[in-house]
């Protein structure tokens, strides 16, 4: 849908800013809601998500002793805005990313991992041993699940040859979904948006059972609400480049409510499915399977599509 | 920045943490994510129970005692009835001591969906935490048709035993044990087939046959190992005699062994809930036993479902005892998790610590040793104050 907001609006409002906020909670509510019911549990009533927000941010904030004061406070801040920054090279809710330059896939996916980077500075920022394991985890988990999620998401960019994701959102639905053709991409792309947001299997860097809270086991109040919502902005952010890039892009908010309501079920699924991963399980699931999987498929296509011409050419010619 | 500086790096887990569901503490000194050492500190919550036992009557004693522990409050007081009893020379009757053993294979069935619950949890698969402890209300309800309470039953009176269970109640228990039985065959797949379960449970923790013997493992865990040991068969107790067991054990002794031995423990108590349903002697329910009970001590032993609950007690010819001691399984296995612990990744100390079962509050004691005063007896009040002012610091 080709709407174009004044940029205040667009920042603050409709589709970034408070409505991207909000949707947030809403899918951290389904999430929930989902794993609930699959776990056949009653799950959370519809404003948790926001009533934990509220009773976070008005908590007191405890700074402990042996932190750098402004990196403490400026981490959480950091990462939320990274989050936000990321949607407006998005296609939220089927509506033309609002902000788009060529080659924007690049940037819009390291502003998605400032938030783990955030994490993990601080994790380390602290003097807590959980702290400090949980930032080891998340940061390794980083290097795991990093490039072969970059790769998922260039499977349909060199493919279509755009690597502006406005661009791949258009052209997504005039083709066969790349579902149904990049199939390894797809699942690596979903599976690492997992690992991206540390949900389980996925969850060492915060296994509450091994290190309590991991790297954010010092925050608190407001530091802590920041982090979460900003978590949520990401899954939506993750979901719609997920469902741009192979569930055939979106042309109304329609498809956009269908199309990433079915992949938070799949999540919700694959969260419920497994024990948690060890890290050096998930280490060894990305590198060992999911790279090489990866870099196959990224061969074929790269043939596939240099050689397209010269096969139509002795076919058609 | 002033930082700690230290070669070693200490991960504390307890007194206060989530993976505890009590208080204890172990200290795992890890290089990486690998554990090179551990250490344990029990006590955290030791309640003066043995103390508190000699100042009230044999009656008093027995709910005293069924507060040992929160999940298997039968077992304990049925070690100190029949110890009681072998005191008193006094058998009870042959339907209440089926009825005991009817309500400590109850016991046990909950206590070990439960820990396959919380092991589960502790592996962060929350999805078979909470479809076990689903299952598990069955047999919470149907302790609690029988006894009417949830937790500590006492089912158990000196002499006998209170409960009775009549025809409908037996109709809800066999229809129970099918619906446990099915869903425990569920779990036994989950645990032996699921992938990423297995790659938490197979060969971690590994404890072989020498070592269980060595370091005195008993219960699910030392029968994980090979080891033969089972009070239920080696001196059988109550109703044990005629409604016999037949031991479980797993040669692995890894954590998928201690899974699969209890989940196989679940099935011999499904099986002896239904023989005792149906052949279930008739009769009475107590027969009489004295106020005083004679001079003497003895030895009481049973099979809690963590292993061996040993208790010792001595009277002195008057209506209360002089001492009882009670030895809970926990303490023994307690050793096995700091031995097993040592070059495993620092993911798994939670799950090789539960892979135990343990049961921190039953086991912590207070040892006072003859320091240089002299002193080696503190009375109750002397150990009240003393908890006091330790709490004051």
């Amino acid at each position: 849908m080709n709407v174009t907001f004044p940029p205040l609006i667009a920042l603050l409002l409709f589709p970034g800013g408070l409505f991207l906020l909000a949707s947030g909670l809403v899918f951290e509510y389904v999430d929930r809601k989902f794993i609930a019911r699959y776990q056949n549990r009653i799950g959370p009533r519809w404003f948790q998500p926001l009533a934990d927000l509220v009773k976070l941010l008005a908590k007191e904030e405890v700074i402990p002793a042996g932190t750098i004061k402004g990196l403490f406070i400026a981490l959480p801040i950091a990462a939320l805005a990274a989050a936000l920054t990321a949607g407006l090279n998005v296609p939220l809710f089927g509506f033309r990313p609002v902000f788009s330059y060529p080659g924007d896939l690049i940037g819009t996916l390291y502003l998605l991992s400032l938030m783990t980077l955030c994490i993990g500075l601080a994790g380390a920022n602290t003097e807590n041993r959980f702290s400090i394991v949980g930032a080891t985890r998340a940061l390794t988990q980083l290097f795991s699940y990093e490039a072969p999620f970059l790769l998922a998401l260039l499977g349909p960019a060199i493919a279509l040859g755009t690597w502006n994701i406005g661009e791949i959102n258009q052209a997504a639905g005039m083709n066969l979904w790349f579902i149904l053709s990049q199939p390894i991409g797809f699942l690596a792309a979903l599976i690492g948006l997992m690992g991206k947001l540390e949900l389980p299997p996925f969850d060492a860097p915060e296994a509450e059972t091994e290190i309590v809270a991991g790297a954010l086991t010092e925050y608190s109040g407001r530091g802590f609400a920041l982090f979460r919502i900003g978590r949520d902005v990401e899954l939506v952010i993750g979901l719609t480049l997920i469902a741009s890039f192979y569930l055939g892009g979106f042309s109304s908010p329609l498809d956009f409510l269908w199309k990433t309501a079915v992949l938070l079920l799949i999540t919700a699924a694959l969260q419920s499915l497994f024990a948690r991963l060890r890290i050096d399980q998930t280490v060894g699931l990305w590198w060992r399977v999911g790279a090489i999987l990866l870099l196959v498929q990224m061969l074929v296509i790269i043939v596939g599509s240099s050689l397209a011409p010269f096969v139509s050419r002795l076919f058609g010619g | 920045m002033p930082r700690q500086k230290s070669e070693r790096f200490i991960v504390p887990i307890g007194p206060q943490h989530p993976a505890l569901k009590e208080p204890g503490h172990f200290e795992f000194t890890v290089e990486g994510e690998v554990v090179t050492n551990a250490t344990a500190r029990l006590g955290f919550v030791h309640r003066g129970m043995e103390k508190g036992a000699e100042s009230r009557t044999w009656t008093q004693d027995l709910y005293l005692m069924e507060r040992v522990c929160g999940i298997c409050s039968h077992v304990h007081s049925m070690a100190f009835v029949l110890g009681v009893e072998k005191l008193a020379n006094v058998q009870a009757p042959p339907r209440a001591q089926a009825i005991r053993e009817l309500v400590a294979e109850l016991e046990r069935i909950h206590s070990h969906i439960l820990w396959l619950g919380v092991a589960a949890h502790e592996g962060g698969f929350d999805t078979l935490f909470m479809f076990s402890w689903r299952d598990r209300e069955t047999v919470m309800d149907l302790l609690e048709t029988i006894s009417g309470n949830r937790v500590n039953y006492s089912a158990n009176v000196l002499g006998g035993v209170k409960v009775d269970i009549n025809e409908r109640q037996k109709d809800e228990l066999l229809r129970g044990m099918d619906f446990l039985e099915e869903r425990t065959r569920h779990y036994l797949k989950v645990v032996t087939e699921d992938d990423t379960f297995l790659g938490r449970t197979r060969n971690i923790g590994v404890m072989t046959f020498e070592e269980a013997t060595r370091l005195g493992a008993i219960g699910p865990t030392g029968r994980a190992s090979g080891l033969l040991r089972d009070v239920r068969m080696d001196s059988p107790y109550a109703g044990y005699p005629d409604f016999p067991i037949q031991i479980v054990t797993a040669k692995a002794g890894d954590l998928e062994a201690r899974f699969v031995v209890r989940i196989k423990e679940l099935f011999e108590s499904y099986r002896l809930v239904r023989e005792i349903v149906e052949k279930i002697p008739s009769g009475d329910l107590t027969t009489k036993i004295p106020r005083r009970i004679p001079e003497g001590e003895t030895v009481s032993r049973v099979e809690a479902p963590r292993g061996e609950l040993f208790y010792y007690i001595k009277s002195n010819g008057t209506d209360r005892p002089e001492r009882v001691k009670v030895r809970t399984p926990s303490l023994c296995n307690c050793a096995s998790v700091l031995t097993t612990a040592i070059g495993h990744k620092l993911a798994d100390m939670p799950m090789i610590l539960a892979g135990i079962d343990p049961c921190f509050s039953c086991n912590d004691r207070m040892v006072v040793l003859n320091g240089p005063a002299g002193q080696s007896l503190w009375d109750w009040e002397k150990l009240r104050q003393y908890g006091i002012e330790y709490y004051k610091k």
